[in-house]
């Protein structure tokens, strides 16, 4: 690793300020960056991490402060203009067209000349490119029809072929499964070796422990600490981050119940670039978190809409107890048998971020009648209905009940979902990476009112990319690799054995 | 890669996404458009030969201050009304039914049908006519609805063709079977004094107006209160999510075309037996595509809809006296319309962007 002189900042971002109306995102904030280190970024959701990051990418322009690239005075007027300066960002939320191929969506960062010519100079530049840092990924295929995980791999590797040597990666590895993280994290220090700045803003404090170089705690807009790795315990890191200490421990069922669902031989055919699902067969108890580990794209998706009735079923049966075979059933129909479904894309799936939060609590009470007749709607009592919920499931940064669902910050908009789905005394409870993108606090509750769903004797599904989680949580473990069930265990397991069946 | 140079700017331009909007900054933005799409619209006619005191004169004050000019603008506003909830209904429902003048055209024809071969007793013509338009609207519409929703064919292109099937059905009928048998005319033959709307007493006006407002009525229920227009809004804003929690989307989608295409054929007989006493081969020309206007710029909001038809409806009547008068081509009025259209349309960015200028 290089020697860190303060002398050679790469980067020093000075006195920065930027508020959004009344709301100071970021206030002073200095922060810097030096030749070949790898720089963690960490704090909740809302820190002002991602505000001060799209300040160096161009993308918000700050009220006050300046910028300093080697020691020069930039002005960053916007995110054509940060490129050039070598700074490239991989955003959380990724900017791809998803009609498009991978290839083509990395040709219109990366244009090398004309297009028949330019896109096949650049398929050769690609794929020694995905050699070297050991990236697998099909670059044909739609982005529309890639895993989570895939997609980000286009954005990383439009990062890298545009040259960026400062680049920054907004919570890289909240969808990459261990496997995919550690190949990650070579890639990244390879980079940080060969003179590239990487600042990673996660909120896995493992990573930023193992990986970085010098870590920067931010909380409330301001920066809290930088400090190295070696000088402070993973407690104290998260005391730094959350003012409080939060532990994790797994939290295992004590009391398992009889069988609440079967799952036999669920097939389903390949269309649009799902995976099939082949042969899955589990049995679920009452009061037990079933955990689903595996790599991202590997048929997750499919099994959860598949169990919602969102996708056909080929062959195969759902037997619900007390229900006989639902999977026949409408998704209305299975709902009404105590289904409910947290699904791994919220803001697609499961909000609807034009109408009011109450609109969006109240709906599926609605639909269960709960509200008023046909031809009037009882808003009165949803509203009161739905702001009971939003006290019991602490949901925070709400205005009113009237604002829009989509002012909501990731962690609050997944505890409206979760209040939402959990209104109605589900028994088969289906949540899908339900705690991606969270941060810490949030995360812990998350995963608290599982647990609580689970000690109230409902079956839970958990399928999940991280496997910190499925460890945590899961009382029988499923590996999932290629559309079937490869491996199961029973809580507690080897991480290295699941792991070992992710990839296989 | 160039990292060394100094590169400073003095002033430039910076566009953020705004924090949404409260409804008073809105409507402020949006009158703001609509003020500054007429004011492009008067320096057109003012370039055409109109001066302004006779504009003032023909869009305000010989409109307002006369009561026979005044029923005019109301007796239009009804069918724009009509046709503006059609749209709006089934834009909830995200279904773009292009089909309006389709759907009133098979109202009418059904309507006519009633009257001409004097279905049921007299006094019930009206109601009968009524029945069988919404039913003849409807007719019109279930095709491309099943299709839309079993078989995913695209609604724009299905109903934008079954104008064209309906407008020449309309004319194989005028110039042959039902052709006007007294005057020969390529129309329906006149209908019966009982089978025309009744005028309510002031000027012009007549029933159609009641119909119009107890619609607009309806619809206002149906969207703000009943449980069917929260499962719309719902679908409206996602319907992922719609799907994902069990809303029978399909369902949703059918009664929405059905009502649609219910209030287009409505619209079919508002125009016959309330304007025209007869169905001519041109009564439905052009309303299609208001009722698209008019749905867009009230946001689909049943209110709003009364409001942008009267606007809509004052510009026509005012429009027709410059026909006559300053040889101004009807044309005008479409331009008209198309310029405030595009300047609410231009508003939603000022709505969703701030724009400020930096100065370092």
């Amino acid at each position: 690793m290089p020697k860190i002189t303060h002398q050679s900042h790469l980067i020093e971002m000075e006195k920065i300020t930027k508020s959004f109306g009344d709301f100071l995102a970021i206030d002073q904030v200095s922060f810097n960056l030096t030749h070949g280190e790898i720089h963690a970024l960490l704090g909740e959701n809302g820190a002002g991490k991602s505000s001060l990051m799209n300040v160096l990418a161009g993308i918000y322009a700050q009220d006050e402060g300046q910028i300093k690239l080697n020691g020069n005075t930039v002005d960053i007027t916007g995110p054509a203009m940060a490129k050039s300066l070598g700074i490239g960002m991989v955003h959380q939320h990724y900017k791809l067209v998803s009609n498009f191929s991978a290839l083509d969506n990395i040709a219109l960062t990366v244009p090398h000349g004309a297009y028949q010519s330019g896109i096949r100079d650049l398929r050769k530049i690609i794929i020694s490119k995905m050699s070297e840092i050991g990236f697998d990924l099909d670059i044909d295929k739609q982005v529309g029809k890639l895993s989570v995980a895939e997609q980000q791999r286009v954005e990383i590797l439009k990062v890298l072929l545009g040259g960026a040597k400062i680049i920054v990666l907004d919570e890289p590895t909240a969808v990459l499964t261990d496997e995919e993280s550690k190949g990650f994290f070579k890639t990244i220090k390879l980079l940080a070796e060969s003179g590239a700045a990487v600042i990673l803003v996660t909120h896995k404090l493992k990573e930023a422990m193992n990986y970085a170089d010098r870590i920067t705690v931010m909380r409330g807009g301001q920066i809290i600490d930088t400090i190295t790795p070696e000088d402070l315990s993973e407690e104290q890191l998260i005391s730094l981050i959350v003012g409080e200490i939060i532990i994790d421990e797994p939290n295992l069922s004590k009391d398992i119940g009889d069988r609440k669902i079967s799952l036999q031989n669920l097939q389903t055919t390949s269309h649009d670039g799902s995976i099939a699902l082949k042969n899955i067969s589990l049995n679920i108890r009452r009061g037990e978190i079933y955990g689903i580990a595996g790599v991202g794209g590997n048929g997750q998706a499919e099994l959860a809409s598949a169990l919602m009735g969102l996708s056909k079923l080929e062959t195969g049966a759902i037997l619900l107890n007390g229900h006989g075979d639902i999977s026949s059933m409408r998704p209305d129909q299975r709902r009404n048998c105590g289904l409910v479904y947290i699904p791994a894309d919220r803001q697609k799936y499961a909000l609807a971020g034009q109408l009011s939060l109450t609109e969006n609590y109240a709906i599926s009470g609605l639909l269960r009648h709960e509200f008023g007749s046909w031809f009037k709607v009882n808003s009165f009592k949803a509203f009161e209905k739905a702001s009971k919920a939003f006290k019991e499931y602490d949901i925070m940064g709400v205005r009113n009940l009237n604002q829009k669902a989509a002012s909501l910050s990731g962690g609050n908009a997944q505890k409206l979902v979760i209040s939402r789905e959990f209104s109605s005394n589900p028994s088969f409870i289906i949540a899908h990476s339900p705690s991606r993108g969270l941060d810490l606090r949030a995360t812990a509750a998350v995963r608290a009112k599982l647990c609580m769903a689970r000690d109230n004797g409902a079956a839970v599904l958990l399928i999940s990319e991280d496997l910190d989680e499925i460890l945590l949580l899961s009382d029988t473990i499923g590996v999932i690799n290629g559309g079937s069930i490869v491996a199961e265990f029973e809580a507690p397991t080897a991480r290295h054995d699941i792991g070992k069946a992710m990839v296989n | 890669m160039n990292y060394s140079g100094n590169i400073l700017t003095k002033k430039r331009l910076n566009l953020e996404v705004r924090e949404p909007l409260g409804l008073l900054a809105k409507t402020i933005i949006l009158l703001v458009s609509v003020l500054f799409g007429l004011s492009i619209s008067i320096f057109i006619l003012i370039l055409s030969g109109v001066n302004a005191s006779d504009l003032w004169n023909e869009f305000i004050i010989y409109i307002f201050t006369s009561q026979k000019n005044l029923s005019a603008v109301l007796v239009q506003a009804v069918p724009l009304i009509i046709v503006g909830l059609s749209a709006a209904v089934a834009f909830r429902a995200k279904f773009w039914n292009i089909g309006i003048e389709g759907q009133m055209i098979f109202g009418a024809i059904a309507a006519t049908f009633i009257a001409t071969n004097d279905v049921g007793p007299e006094s019930m013509r009206l109601t009968l006519m009524f029945l069988a338009a919404a039913a003849g609207g409807i007719g019109w519409i279930i095709l491309p609805a099943i299709i839309k929703i079993r078989l995913d064919v695209n609604e724009i292109i299905s109903t934008l063709l079954m104008n064209y099937i309906a407008f020449n059905f309309l004319l194989h009928l005028l110039y042959g079977s039902w052709r006007d048998p007294l005057t020969g005319f390529p129309n329906s033959q006149q209908y019966d004094t009982f089978e025309n709307l009744p005028l309510i007493g002031w000027q012009s006006l007549n029933f159609s107006i009641v119909i119009a407002l107890f619609l607009s009525a309806v619809i206002f229920w149906l969207f703000v209160f009943s449980r069917f227009g929260y499962m719309l809004r719902v679908l409206h804003s996602n319907a992922n999510m719609a799907q994902s929690l069990g809303i029978r989307v399909g369902i949703l989608i059918f009664l929405a075309t059905i009502i649609s295409g219910a209030l287009a054929g409505i619209c079919g007989f508002a125009v016959s037996a309330g304007i025209e006493s007869r169905m001519t081969q041109s009564f439905f020309v052009g309303y299609g595509f208001s009722g698209i206007l008019i749905a867009f710029l009230a946001r689909e909001n049943p209110i709003g809809i009364l409001i942008v038809s009267l606007l809509f409806s004052i510009l026509v009547i005012g429009g027709q006296s410059l026909q006559v008068f300053y040889q101004i081509p009807f044309a005008m009025v479409q331009l008209i319309q198309a310029i405030i259209v595009m300047c609410v349309a231009g508003s939603e960015f000022f709505i969703r962007y701030r724009i400020s200028i930096l100065k370092r």
